[in-house]
């Protein structure tokens, strides 16, 4: 007996996993517009204070590159690490599991601003003379940021792999397979599936701690800013409603960029989503 | 078909199997029977290299398999297995869990095993749940996948590992038809189970265990009637009630 039965297409289905990224964006871009206005109206902030952004837009504009850049190495770099860590811990390298251990549980327990400081101050002393440039300090305490995300993911990651249950890997080698491929067509797609929510949380963290970087005199857009309000506060005739302005304005970047990636995290997570295998959404 | 000699194998402290032997012929249905902890999982694991036994020796097809140099993959291949939780690969249509073997491992190309897959999923009555994943599906209806999915290697002999005991009552019956198919279509199959009816029905022989020993060998009538050993007695005495 044939029964018609309604199967959204690949097409349509798209249509609305695409729909509601955008219907999300817009109910942020309405927030953002609403906060703007409270401020410029209750407040009395000109965000558009062209005096202003005439001094301010270069270092806004650098600092922005620049952060870019910094999450262009620590987002791929702190995923390389935690997705390593967390399978070694799980797989047959027990003797790799205990200093990992510590890894992980050191990353965890300091705060990210001290390891920054003694990574920026005694990293580059480190290393020999044709490693040494004016940055080199900011840049391994940037390495050192995606050691410490690669800390908290590495326990994302092992909790994926931890979460495919031991049987379907028995059923996968009772077929014939290696454990190679077992790993491969049956632990791994489940585990980077329930490994994408909780990975989306963790970079939302990632990209706002990369503002620690301007303590150590990476002028990102924290430190850019943080410059740049300095000489508003020292220079006669300072206006001090313009600080507010600046740190609204670097507010709403951080906000964009981490909304614009845990977006696409979460749009891939529906894309690949499966009825029946579903992580926690945080 | 299938001939184990002499198997022992310890966990730790514990000696789980103690020297056990036996032969299931071509086409042959055997039914293991006996108490949780008695050895039959481990029996079955050890027959399709699963878990490698300490001692002892596995034949297919009067080859010893489990050698040092016959792959262990190769036998798997060839004694499909079924398991008391299904473990159907949770990510995958019921399709793709009947064609991920072939695919993978066999190079079978995916159309061919497409509608191979869509054949064995009729003949366990499937046929139109191929794109339902795991978690859509009932008990009965991820066991009988599960049976699909073994199948679907064609392989020489199936063993199947207490396949009804997570399965709510209602669905009990459909899995145990399908097996019942198999074996009237000429499978060879090891079977543990507690399922009375399935043995006295479908097993030619069965076998008790207790304690890591086969203690008792049968004909269904035999084992359920008119046990010889104390021990068999007190057992299905237990599981008739």
């Amino acid at each position: 007996m044939a029964t018609t039965v309604a199967v959204p297409t690949r097409s349509s289905a798209l249509r609305v996993r695409v729909s509601k990224t955008a219907i999300r964006g817009a109910e942020m871009a309405v927030g953002t517009i609403l906060v703007i206005l409270i401020l410029q109206t209750v407040l009395r902030f000109n965000l558009l204070d062209e005096d202003l952004w005439k001094l301010y837009l270069p270092s806004f504009l650098d600092g922005i590159v620049l952060s870019l850049r910094y999450l262009g190495i620590i987002l791929p770099l702190s995923v390389v690490i935690g997705f390593t860590i967390g399978w070694a811990r799980i797989s047959r390298f027990r003797t790799l599991s205990w200093p990992l251990s510590v890894f992980v549980d050191f990353f965890r327990g300091v705060p990210p601003i001290i390891v920054v400081i003694f990574a920026a101050v005694l990293g580059p002393s480190l290393l020999p003379a044709r490693f040494q440039s004016q940055d080199i300090g900011i840049i391994i305490a940037a390495l050192t940021l995606a050691m410490h995300s690669g800390a908290y993911q590495s326990e994302i990651f092992r909790a994926g792999f931890m979460s495919v249950p031991r049987g379907q890997l028995e059923a996968a080698q009772s077929l014939g397979m290696t454990n190679g491929a077992a790993m491969r067509f049956v632990v791994l797609p489940q585990a980077l599936r329930l490994s994408i929510p909780p990975l989306a949380n963790e970079f939302a963290v990632v990209i706002k701690d990369t503002s620690l970087l301007a303590i150590v005199g990476g002028f990102e857009l924290f430190g850019s800013s943080f410059i740049f309000e300095q000489q508003i506060l020292f220079s006669p005739g300072n206006q001090l409603s313009w600080i507010f302005v600046v740190w609204t304005a670097v507010a709403l970047v951080y906000f964009v960029m981490t909304f614009a990636v845990t977006e696409l995290l979460n749009a891939i997570d529906r894309r690949y989503h499966v009825k029946g295998l579903e992580a926690v959404t945080v | 078909m299938i001939r184990v000699e002499e198997l022992e194998k310890h966990f730790g402290a514990l000696h789980v199997l103690k020297g056990v032997s036996l032969e299931v012929q071509k086409g042959e249905v055997l039914v293991i029977i006996g108490p949780s902890g008695s050895g039959k999982s481990t029996l079955l694991r050890c027959i399709n290299l699963l878990i490698e036994p300490d001692s002892g020796r596995v034949f297919l097809d009067g080859t010893q398999v489990n050698r040092r140099d016959i792959r262990p993959e190769w036998v798997r291949q060839q004694v499909g297995m079924v398991f008391q939780s299904f473990n159907l690969f949770a990510h995958l249509t019921a399709l793709q869990n009947v064609t991920l073997g072939p695919i993978r491992v066999l190079g079978t190309d995916p159309t061919t095993a497409g509608a191979q897959g869509r054949k064995l999923l009729a003949r366990v009555g499937l046929a139109d749940k191929a794109d339902a994943y795991p978690a859509q599906l009932s008990g009965g209806q991820q066991q009988r996948v599960a049976i699909a999915r073994a199948l679907a290697m064609n392989p020489k002999a199936m063993l199947f590992d207490e396949p009804t005991s997570a399965l709510d009552p209602e669905y009990i019956r459909e899995v145990l038809d399908a097996m019942a198919a198999l074996a009237r279509d000429g499978m060879t199959m090891i079977v543990v189970t507690h399922e009375m009816g399935f043995a006295s029905e479908v097993a030619k022989r069965i076998l008790f265990m207790d304690a890591g020993r086969i203690i008792e060998e049968g004909s269904p009538e035999e084992i359920f009637h008119s046990p010889k050993q104390e021990r068999t007695r007190m057992f299905v005495g237990k599981i008739l009630r």
